[in-house]
This record gives C-alpha cells, sequence and structure tokens, in this order.
C-alpha cells in the first residue's frame, strides 16, 4: 500500500510536470528565443482548456456548445483557439517592448479571465465546464493514471522534438539573432515583426494546449484555475529556474519547481499537529525561500543556454537598456 | 443624476482610490527607474506595512495616524534589508532574474504575515464612520488626510528630487547610469535610498487602503495589477506621472459602472493602459521607453 | 547544483515515506481546504471545527479498537490545480480513509474527478456550494454537507416576501457561490412570488472601493440591499460602505455573511437592521450542542461554514466506524448513518454512537447545520433559519421555509 500510494503519487506528479512542461516550453519559444515577456500565460491556458471542454463535452444547456467530439478534436481546437486569440493580441502588443509587454499581457489575461468568469452562455460562468471525458478515464485509478501519463509524455515528447528542431534550423538562428540584436537582423532583411508574431502565436498554441491537457485530466475546468500564480508566474519561475532558452530546462525547471510545489507541502506537515494550518503559510514562505536560493547559486538556470559564441555581452539584450 | 452625485458616488471614492493607487505606483515607477526593474513584492509589501501600523496601534493603543510614521520606517528598513539580502546580488544578471527572486519575497512577506497576524480580517478602529457635508460634498476625515497625505508624500519626495544633492544623484542614475557611476555617484547609496523611499511609500499605501476597508492578508495583491498599470499610464520614471495615472485608474474603475456591468470594473486599469499604450507608448508624461 | 537539487527532493520524499510509516495504528481522513488563496480567511475556522470532531472522537474512545483518529490538514489553495495536488497527497501519502473538503467549488471538481472518484475515497465537502457537483458521475463517492445554492436562494426569496420586504437590489460576489445564490434567489423572487428586484450587478472580490456600484445599486429606489458574497472579506467591505454612505436602509445576507468579523468591525450597534441566513439542525439543540464544543476550544462558532465543516467530520468518522475501517464502503455508510432512519445521534456524542454501532443498531445523525439526509446525488435538503444581530451576537428570528 505505502510503495503503490508513492507510486500513484509519482505518476501524479508526473502528470503535472509533463502538463507545465508544455506551458513551459511554449514560454520559451516566446522568451527564451525571442525575447517576448509574455506574462499573460494564463489567458492562452484558459482559452485553450476551456475551447477544448466545450468541444469535446457532450451537449448541455445555457452554454456553447457541448459538441461531444473526441477529445483530440478538443485538444487540437484548443492550439487553434489559442493561437488564433494570440493573433490579433500579438498584432497589437508586440509592438510595445519588455516590461510593458509584460503588463499588457498580464492585462488581457485578467480581462480573458473575467469574459470566462461572467459570461454563462459562453463558458457557463463561475461554475465551470464539469464531466469533460479524460482519455483513458475509465480504467482503474492506477491504470489510468499511468495510461494519462503515457499520453500527456507522448504529447510533450512530440513538441519538445519539434520545438527543437526549428531552434537548430535556420529558423532557431534568426530568432535569437532577433532576440539579442533587432538591428542587425532587421539590417539583414528579416522580418521582425512578422517573426515575433510567429514566436508568439507557436507559443500561444503550446500553452492552449497545455491548458486542455490540464482540463481533461482534472474531467473539470472552472475559473479558479485561471488564477496568475498557479497559471503564470509559476510557469515563469520554472522556466526562469530551469534556464530560458533551453528546452531541456524548460523541462527540467518544470519538474524541480513542481516537485518543490508538491512535496514541500509534506514536508512541513511534520510539523506539530497544532500547527497544521500555519504549516501551510511556511510551505509558501520555503517555497519563496526555495526560489532565493536557486537564485542566488544558479541564476543562469540549472541548464543554461548553450552559447553559441560570445553572447555572454548581449545576454540582457532583451532587458531594458 | 445630479452633479453632486457623481461626485459623492463616484470622482470622491475615485480620488481616494487612486491616491492609494498613486502612493504604491510612485515606488514601482522609481524602482522601474533606477533599478530597471518589475518589482512584483509590491503589493505584498504594502500589506506588510498596513499590518505593522496594526500591531503598533493595538499594542500601545495608540491612534492609527501615529503608527504611520512607525510603519513607514519599518517597511522601509524592511525593504533595505530584502534588497541587501535577495536582490543584491542579482544586479549584474539579467533583470527577469529579479522579478522572478521578487515574486518569491512576495510569497514570504505574505507568509510572514499570515503566520503572524493570522488571517482574519481586522481594522484599525472598530465601527462605521458616516461622511461629513461640506457644501455638498460628503467626505470622511480618514478621506481627507488619505489625498492629504497622498499630495504631502510625494511633494517632499518631488522636491528631494529635484533638490537635494541625492535625490539628483537618483535622477542621474535614472536617466544614464554610467554616466551617473563615472561621475562618482555612489551607487549602493543611491539603490538604498530607492528602497527607504519605496518601502515607505508601499507602507503608507498599505495603511490607507487599510484605514479606508478593512486589513487582510491578501490585500496588497490584489493591489498590484492596478499599481502598475498606474505607473505605466504615468509614464516611466515620472513620479507626477504615477500620481497622475494612479488618479486616473482609480476615478476611471469607479465611473467604469456606469458604463459597463460591474463585474467587469477590474478590467478598466487595463482597458485603459492598453489604449494608452497603444497612442503614446511612453506614457502621459514622457516617461522611459523601455 | 542539479544534484544537490535532486538529492534534497530526494531526502524530502524519503522522510515523507520514513514519517508515514510508523503512522499505520491511526486512522487518518484528509482535511483539505483552500489554506492559501481568496478564502484564507475563512479556511482556519473550517478545519479547526473539523478537528473539533476529530478530537471528540478520540477522547471518547477513538475508531473501531481505540485508534486514534487523526486529521490530515491539506492545501487546496482554492485553485483545482492546488485541490488535486493536495488530495493526491492525502490519498496515496497518507493513506486517508476519507475526505472532508476542499472547500471551492472548483478543487472539489478537479479533486473528486482525478483522485477521489477513481480512487474509491469518500468525499465530503463542507462548503463547495456548485449545482455541478451534484451532476458529477461519482459513484455514491462524492457528498456535501452544505446545501446546494439553489435551496437557500429560493428559501430566502420566500421569508422574506413573507416577512414584507419590498423593492430589493441583489450584490454578488462574481464566484460560483454568489452567482448560484444570486441566480436562485432571483428565480424566486422576482419570477415566482412577483417581488421587484430592482438592480441585479455582480463584483469582483478584493477591491478598495465599491462606492460606485452600491450608487448603481441604490438607482431604482430599493430600500433593501442582498448581500451574496463571505461577511470576511469583500461582503465586508460593501457592507461597511454602504452604512457609511447611507445607501439602503436594510441588508439581507445569505450565509456567507453570518460572520463574526461584520459584529466585530462594524459593532453590533451598526446592524440593527442587517439579517442574514444560515444552516440550522431541525432540532436546534444539535446546533447549540456543537456551539457549545467549539467554544469551549476557543472557536467560533459564527464563522462561516464551521457547522457543516464540523457535520463533515463527524458523519465521516461515523461512516469509518461503521465500516469498520474498510475503505471501500466508506462512502456507503455515509448514507447508512445519515438516512433518516435509527436512533438520533448529535453533535458529540461519539460514544453514544461507537456503543451503538457496536451493537448493530441503526443511527441517523442530526447535525448542527441539518439532519443531512444525503439523496443519491449526496446532496442535502437544507434546513435555514434567518438570523438578526443581538447583544449576544446572531440570534435566530425564524424558521425559513
Amino acid at each position: 500500500m505505502e510503495f503503490l500510494g508513492l507510486v500513484n503519487y509519482a505518476l501524479f506528479m508526473g502528470i503535472f510536470i509533463c502538463i507545465y512542461a508544455l506551458l513551459a516550453l511554449g514560454l520559451n519559444i516566446q522568451w527564451g528565443f525571442a525575447g517576448l515577456f509574455n506574462a499573460g500565460i494564463a489567458g492562452f491556458f484558459a482559452v485553450g482548456a476551456y475551447t477544448s471542454a466545450i468541444v469535446s463535452t457532450p451537449p448541455a444547456d445555457g452554454r456553447l456548445g457541448g459538441f461531444d467530439l473526441h477529445f483530440v478534436f478538443g485538444w487540437i481546437a484548443a492550439m487553434l483557439a489559442a493561437a488564433l486569440v494570440a493573433w490579433p493580441i500579438g498584432k497589437i502588443c508586440l509592438r510595445f517592448r519588455s516590461d510593458y509587454l509584460a503588463i499588457a499581457s498580464i492585462g488581457i489575461a485578467e480581462i480573458i479571465r473575467l469574459v470566462i468568469k461572467s459570461e454563462p452562455v459562453l463558458t457557463n460562468g463561475a461554475r465551470g465546464i464539469s464531466s469533460i471525458p479524460r482519455p483513458a478515464g475509465d480504467l482503474a485509478y492506477m491504470e489510468s493514471q499511468i495510461a494519462y501519463l503515457i499520453i500527456v509524455l507522448a504529447v510533450l515528447i512530440a513538441a519538445y522534438v519539434l520545438v527543437e528542431r526549428q531552434f537548430n534550423a535556420p529558423w532557431g538562428r534568426m530568432m535569437r539573432a532577433i532576440r539579442d540584436n533587432e538591428d542587425a537582423a532587421k539590417a539583414m532583411g528579416k522580418d521582425v515583426e512578422f517573426r515575433r508574431l510567429e514566436a508568439f502565436i507557436f507559443g500561444a498554441a503550446l500553452m492552449g494546449l497545455g491548458g486542455a491537457l490540464f482540463a481533461h485530466f482534472n474531467r473539470s475546468i472552472t475559473p479558479e484555475a485561471i488564477d496568475p500564480m498557479v497559471a503564470t508566474f509559476l510557469i515563469w519561475i520554472m522556466l526562469i529556474l530551469g534556464g530560458s532558452g533551453n528546452n531541456r530546462g524548460a523541462i527540467l525547471g518544470a519538474a524541480v519547481v513542481w516537485i518543490i510545489w508538491s512535496v514541500s507541502e509534506i514536508a512541513t506537515d511534520r510539523l506539530p499537529h497544532e500547527y497544521a494550518v500555519q504549516a501551510k503559510y511556511i510551505r509558501l514562505f520555503l517555497i519563496g525561500l526555495m526560489l532565493q536560493l536557486v537564485l542566488r547559486f544558479r541564476p543562469e538556470g540549472l541548464l543554461p543556454e548553450p552559447l553559441r559564441g560570445d553572447q555572454r555581452a548581449t545576454k540582457s539584450g532583451a532587458d531594458p537598456r | 443624476m445630479n452633479l453632486f452625485e457623481l461626485l459623492n458616488f463616484y470622482v470622491v471614492p475615485g480620488i481616494v482610490l487612486g491616491s492609494i493607487y498613486a502612493l504604491g505606483a510612485v515606488g514601482i515607477t522609481l524602482i522601474f527607474a533606477i533599478l530597471r526593474y518589475a518589482h512584483l513584492a509590491h503589493g505584498d509589501m504594502a500589506t506588510l506595512g498596513a499590518f505593522i501600523a496594526l500591531a503598533v496601534v493595538t499594542s500601545l493603543g495608540v491612534s492609527p495616524y501615529v503608527a504611520l510614521p512607525i510603519a513607514i520606517l519599518g517597511t522601509a528598513a524592511v525593504a533595505v534589508g530584502i534588497d541587501k539580502v535577495f536582490y543584491e546580488h542579482l544586479r549584474e544578471r539579467p533583470k527577469i532574474v529579479t522579478v522572478m527572486a521578487s515574486l518569491g519575497i512576495a510569497l514570504m512577506i505574505r507568509a510572514v504575515v499570515q503566520v503572524v497576524w493570522g488571517v482574519d480580517t481586522q481594522t484599525y478602529t472598530r465601527g462605521i464612520v458616516r461622511p461629513e457635508d461640506y457644501f455638498g460634498i460628503r467626505i470622511r476625515d480618514r478621506e481627507i488626510y488619505t489625498i492629504l497625505a497622498m499630495v504631502a508624500l510625494v511633494g517632499v519626495l518631488h522636491v528631494f528630487l529635484t533638490r537635494s544633492k541625492w535625490g539628483k544623484a537618483m535622477r542621474a542614475m535614472s536617466d544614464n547610469p554610467n554616466l551617473a557611476l563615472l561621475s562618482g555617484i555612489d551607487n549602493k547609496k543611491v539603490v538604498m535610498l530607492t528602497w527607504v523611499i519605496a518601502g515607505g511609500l508601499c507602507a503608507a499605501s498599505g495603511f490607507f487602503l487599510g484605514i479606508n476597508t478593512e486589513l487582510k492578508s491578501m490585500m496588497g495583491w490584489h493591489m498590484l495589477l492596478p499599481m502598475f498599470a498606474a505607473a505605466i499610464l504615468g509614464g516611466v520614471g515620472r513620479v507626477e506621472g504615477a500620481v497622475l495615472g494612479g488618479l486616473i485608474v482609480g476615478i476611471a474603475e469607479e465611473l467604469s459602472v456606469l458604463v459597463i456591468p460591474s463585474e467587469y470594473k477590474a478590467a478598466m486599469a487595463f482597458a485603459i493602459l492598453l489604449f494608452m499604450l497603444l497612442v503614446r507608448p511612453t506614457g502621459l508624461l514622457k516617461g522611459k521607453v523601455l | 547544483m542539479k544534484t544537490k537539487f535532486i538529492a534534497l527532493a530526494a531526502g524530502m520524499l524519503a522522510a515523507t515515506a520514513l514519517a508515514s510509516a510508523p503512522a499505520q495504528a491511526d486512522v487518518k481522513i484528509g482535511l483539505i481546504g483552500g489554506v492559501s488563496g481568496p478564502i484564507a480567511a475563512m479556511a482556519p475556522a473550517m478545519i479547526d471545527a473539523a478537528q473539533l470532531a476529530v478530537q471528540q472522537v478520540n477522547e471518547q474512545g477513538g475508531i473501531g479498537d481505540g485508534e486514534n483518529l487523526v486529521g490530515v490538514v491539506g492545501d487546496s489553495a482554492c485553485n483545482p490545480q492546488g485541490g488535486t495536488d493536495a488530495a493526491t497527497k492525502a490519498v496515496n501519502i497518507e493513506g486517508v480513509v476519507g475526505i472532508v473538503g476542499p472547500h471551492c467549488s472548483g478543487a472539489v471538481l478537479a479533486a473528486a474527478g482525478s483522485v477521489t472518484i477513481p480512487a474509491g475515497i469518500a468525499l465530503i465537502t463542507p462548503s463547495g456550494t456548485s449545482p455541478e457537483i451534484s451532476g458529477l458521475e461519482d459513484k455514491g463517492t462524492v457528498f456535501r454537507t452544505v446545501p446546494s445554492d439553489d435551496y437557500q436562494g429560493r428559501a430566502l426569496a420566500r421569508t422574506m416576501k413573507e416577512m414584507g420586504y419590498g423593492k430589493v437590489a441583489v450584490a454578488y460576489l462574481n464566484n460560483d457561490y454568489g452567482t448560484g445564490l444570486a441566480n436562485a434567489f432571483k428565480a424566486e423572487y422576482a419570477d415566482e412570488l412577483g417581488g421587484e428586484i430592482t438592480q441585479f450587478a455582480a463584483h469582483e472580490e478584493g477591491k478598495a472601493s465599491y462606492r460606485s456600484n452600491l450608487a448603481e445599486l441604490a438607482k431604482g429606489g430599493a430600500d433593501t440591499l442582498v448581500i451574496f458574497d463571505y461577511g470576511d472579506g469583500t461582503g465586508l467591505t460593501i457592507l461597511r460602505q454602504a452604512l457609511e454612505n447611507g445607501f439602503f436602509d436594510k441588508f439581507v445576507g445569505g450565509d456567507g455573511m453570518k460572520s463574526d468579523a461584520v459584529i466585530n468591525e462594524l459593532g453590533a450597534e451598526n446592524l440593527a437592521n442587517f439579517v442574514s441566513s444560515s444552516p440550522v439542525g431541525e432540532q436546534s439543540e444539535s446546533l447549540d450542542m456543537f456551539n457549545e464544543a467549539f467554544k469551549g476550544v476557543g472557536g467560533d462558532p459564527d464563522a462561516i461554514f464551521a457547522n457543516t465543516s464540523y457535520d463533515a467530520a463527524f458523519v465521516l468518522a461515523l461512516a469509518i466506524e461503521k465500516a469498520g475501517g474498510n475503505k471501500a464502503d466508506v462512502a456507503a455508510a455515509v448514507v447508512d448513518v445519515s438516512n433518516g432512519e435509527g436512533e438520533a445521534i448529535r453533535p458529540g456524542e461519539w460514544k453514544k454512537a461507537k456503543e451503538l454501532i457496536a451493537a448493530g443498531t441503526a443511527i441517523d445523525y442530526k447535525g448542527a447545520a441539518g439532519d443531512h439526509n444525503f439523496d443519491e446525488k449526496g446532496d442535502v435538503p437544507g434546513t435555514y433559519a434567518l438570523f438578526e444581530v443581538g447583544s449576544n451576537g446572531f440570534e435566530v428570528i425564524t424558521e425559513m421555509k
């Protein structure tokens, strides 16, 4: 029992890590390779999750859909919808640099959250959508977790391989050139704005897919899931801590941060019984402290971006001058 | 709706709210200008300031306004301490690393507040205060103090920045750090001063939010986004811009219920901000282009 | 550094495994709540109330052959991410036989959908009011001790109509709790009973000022404001600003507004025209017994959802006793110990219940927040009363039908 319990817990963590790794990969395309400070991950996550939920649930009264389609269509629709939402946003906002883009994207994510929460005809409003089908959900507890882990792992690996290939292709070199020295890239005749938009949309599509995987795993999606802390900032921590600009770093960061996030609760539960509630606050303190320590001793991330030529001098190119 | 109704229920509350936002936004804008990163722990630092004042009020039994200076000093000290321990060694790193660190600090400060003061909703003074009538304008003393304190604090800061030696050094750092360093400005002192000012204003912002409503452990976190919107709206690095931005965001939020459903009130700050960035990316008063 | 990190993580895991190994003799239940996050102010009292039930069980003979009942606290942070994480840990690492919580509906849906239903663990939420929870395909494992919003909203509307309230305006928090109550209230008050609702508006939590919202609500000339919100959160801010600025004469709240924070911060003298509904047992002595006991351990019985949390934990304990510690039977036993047939058991009467169970007599728990006769969806029909603020805190004015 003890052992099986640990296995079940590990499987669960594996699933969550894969989902978060997808989000971190998406962010890595935007920030690590194109230098776009997107702080509105939660918005694309939500669009993906709700799209897939609407596409794959049985018809329901009072809201859009459901269309009762296979979950694969839901996931594809999630990516398309997130990309579709990202397109006008990118078109308008990508002209802002760095921190301006950050605050603009936070704002857009908040607006998306409010719309999802307040428009019952679209998303069932504050109640959210439940009875979303879960692939292999009819199996027993552990088997269905294993099956779902295999599915999300396959999706993650596919995404990783595709993204990695793109990065090592001329496209990736061009993106880094744009990130590190926009003027030079422009002088070389690259369409900087279009390329940025491309990266923004690709990243958003991956985030949408992550949202869909999350919704199907929980068989429900509610506005509470679009909390900026767990759906935006946590992913930023993962990417920066893992190593931005490095896809493996993004995945490793997701794993490390989620393990800290989750396991820290078990550690603080060892406090005396009377402090059971306080332990939860102390847990958040420890998470914050752990973050400080990693950033202190490993500020370039656990797996830094591989140096291609001398990039040191321009590493902070995307930062304020 | 007559004019007084508009003033009493929409504009005056908007100005009070805007003053609270402004106090926070000034700190954010200074950190942006001099240290060049978004400080995400700003809201929780304001919470800390509010609770320090509460501790003084409950332990010494003094009026909240007596506790305010103590809270300002205490929070300023904490801000400097956090910078020394956690942010200082990240200064040469990409700024995003410090932004992430500040997120961790936000969690840590909130945890400290929750452990020390608990999570119950609290107030400085029990009971309710009905407003006084000044020629048709209904306003409470505490609201007048909020607005006056904001004007006074920002005024003093403005004089300090334009007249004193260290204020000029801060502005120099903001305009051109390399040149400032070359001309012999002590970087460390400027940074410390920035944190003293930002921390103190944070405490004032949290205090006035607390005295106008209640103290909750999440109160600062909820204010963070509007404060950022206000700072950028006014133009990064511009103190008077942050005040203007804060007031605009506050008043716009209150007026917004006249035209849009009230559940979208929180979106108002961002709608204005997006519009602003599109038509005038440097902010209302010409700030830095990041 | 990487290796250090992995070593650290592994160390934490190992410590966990070690620490939970010797605890086999205890019977564990998970107390999962939104300790951090938006309802941080409400969660501690709810968890304390559940811990009171655990304490009473242990003082009066424990589970089975005197085994200790242990409440393991988990933090759902009021979001699905935290809810599933906490539930997974409770079920797999702690090996709980049942869960009280999570508190927020979104976390309940996610934790039930991905953890407790597949694992066959009983889950009783004391505060998840969303109708979506009724619709879960839960194989009979998901329950709640809080009646669904629909019932309370309609009962409140009927009672208010009876008491002669006229034109009202409704302000509700924009989440599943506020929206659910407000819509049920509106359906009954305006559509069924022909009452007049002049304004009907949602608000976001955590803003500093709601005066413009109140000014909007006041348009249309209603003299009563109905607030569906939490009394130690935004609801308090709204009530304060309404009182201070002289909007509305009378105030009515849902069960979320019946919070001590309202009296403590605004003063009883200012709340003469404030009433709020709250669930009570059909025999209110059950509620008195709970209030007495909870005050005894330093708790505040008026805290929101404290009585439903207590009931959830006590029913779960009874079910575990009934099921003989057999995890798979706990869910069915929850229905058995509270289906309205058998000897009545009131809050705190663990010893009596234990003896009756041992003798094979049927028992029926009559809780502090209602009789809890679960229907096939795991819901309870509510029994509510309307409370006013008296000199000793909240006092019952009338039963709500």
